[in-house]
């Protein structure tokens, strides 16, 4: 590196040529990391068959009136809303899929969250397309049928508990997203929250380094001139 | 001030990053051995300025000490404006690395227009009045050239310019009286105490 310094020196332009190598040398080292960036964040999170979603700025500040707008996996838009006063926004599952939840607030911020398949409860779905009413009814009929024929109908006793199963999975799902709604709204919370002291730090000594980095390779030319001449 | 990832066509944002390159590479080419000190701090206080939020207005604003920059470093505000852009984006996730070229014209281009709109003004020589009121102006009109400079990018893209502008410029227009007065106390200060700082250092 030094003797291509020296040789570049000969042309006469070292200095502005180690800049700009050094300028390049941190594009190619930031380019490398996958850009995740944004300045506005959201979170989304499910809860039966509801998308929860809290978009905030950072430090906190909740980003109201923007827009919210759900692709699906193949990036069909599937529904758009706009955030409330505390940037919040929620909406039924329309489908079974991935989805992408992308916010859009002013002045070019943008953010996007991301919602598996897997989190998204099939059941929860189709029984929201099912009356609720109808549910009961079963679920009723089924122990009413199981106290009346209690085994002495093997069928009767094999369906009632599949319903029974069905049910007692879903009451499961529903109180445990009562229980960790809560935790669903600290993690909220906690995301995209401002940059901690050590971020700012490092950030500085970033910059008094790269003075340092510059100055040495100028005064290395400014020397290398001051011999020369 | 800072454009998110996603938002703008690959179009502006190589557009954007050319004459970001261009800008830069005119702001290297006049670095002097003794400037690289004042580089780094005016680079230091830009990289901070951002986490300065200012409560007031429709949206999250934050300071941007692009004014103060451009009238002490010219057209070496470029690059200085590029480090801290590059840091913030990586550090803090303001902006993004991909808008890191358009979001380095949007805030440096005004930075150097002011210089040569006030800069003539800042000087250690003129009257105090004038250098208040051109330091003042030049931290001002910093933020609101960046805002028009944002709106542009936007309605580039698509979006409808006057309202975007009008809401850029609503927002930051706390900022902007905030930032006339910061620039206008420190160029004070440094007149005072370093005054060649003012003097010598130009393109």
């Amino acid at each position: 590196m030094f003797n291509c310094c020296r040789y570049l020196n000969k042309t006469g332009a070292c200095r502005q040529r180690f800049v700009l190598l050094f300028f390049l040398i941190i594009f190619v080292i930031l380019f490398d990391i996958p850009a995740f960036a944004h300045k506005v964040s959201i979170f989304a999170w499910v809860e039966g068959d509801t998308v929860y979603t809290q978009s905030k700025f950072s430090r906190g500040k909740r980003a109201k009136n923007s827009s919210v707008i759900v692709f699906d996996s193949d990036g069909n838009k599937l529904l758009e809303g706009k955030t409330d006063e505390n940037g919040e926004f929620s909406f039924k599952i329309p489908k079974k899929t991935a989805l992408k939840v992308v916010l859009k607030a002013s002045m070019g911020h943008m953010a996007e969250w991301t919602i598996p398949v897997e989190e998204i409860n099939l059941e929860a779905v189709s029984n929201n397309s099912k009356p609720e009413s109808d549910i009961k009814d079963s679920y009723e009929t089924s122990s009413k049928s199981q106290s009346i024929n209690s085994g002495s109908d093997l069928s009767a006793l094999s369906e009632s508990h599949g319903i029974s199963r069905q049910e007692i999975k879903r009451l499961i799902d529903e109180s445990l997203d009562r229980k960790l709604s809560t935790i669903m709204n600290m993690l909220a919370d906690s995301y995209g929250g401002g940059p901690s002291l050590t971020e700012i730090i490092g950030g500085i000594g970033y910059i008094f380094g790269l003075v340092g980095v510059a100055m040495y390779f100028t005064s290395r030319r400014k020397r290398n001139n001051d011999s020369g001449s | 001030m800072h454009i998110s990832e996603g938002v703008l066509s690959p179009a502006i944002l190589t557009g954007g990053a050319a004459l970001t390159v261009i800008g830069v590479g005119i702001g290297l080419k006049s670095i002097d051995y003794e400037e690289i000190p004042y580089m780094g701090i005016l680079t230091a206080g830009f990289f901070v300025a951002s986490l300065i939020h200012i409560p007031i207005g429709p949206a999250s604003v934050h300071l941007v000490l692009n004014g103060m920059l451009g009238l002490i470093l010219g057209w070496k505000a470029f690059p200085a404006i590029l480090v801290g852009l590059a840091l913030q984006a990586l550090l803090f996730q303001f902006g993004g690395i991909t808008t890191l070229g358009i979001n380095t014209l949007n805030m440096a281009f005004p930075a150097v227009i002011c210089y040569y709109l006030f800069g003539w003004g800042v000087k250690k020589n003129s009257g105090r009045l004038v250098f208040i009121i051109t330091a003042f102006a030049a931290g001002c009109c910093a933020v609101l050239f960046a805002g028009i400079l944002v709106g542009l990018s936007l309605y580039l893209n698509g979006d409808a310019f006057l309202p975007a502008a009008k809401l850029l410029v609503a927002a930051h227009l706390p900022v902007m009286l905030i930032e006339g007065i910061l620039t206008a106390t420190c160029a004070l200060f440094l007149r005072k105490v370093k005054p060649d700082i003012l003097e010598g250092y130009y393109v």
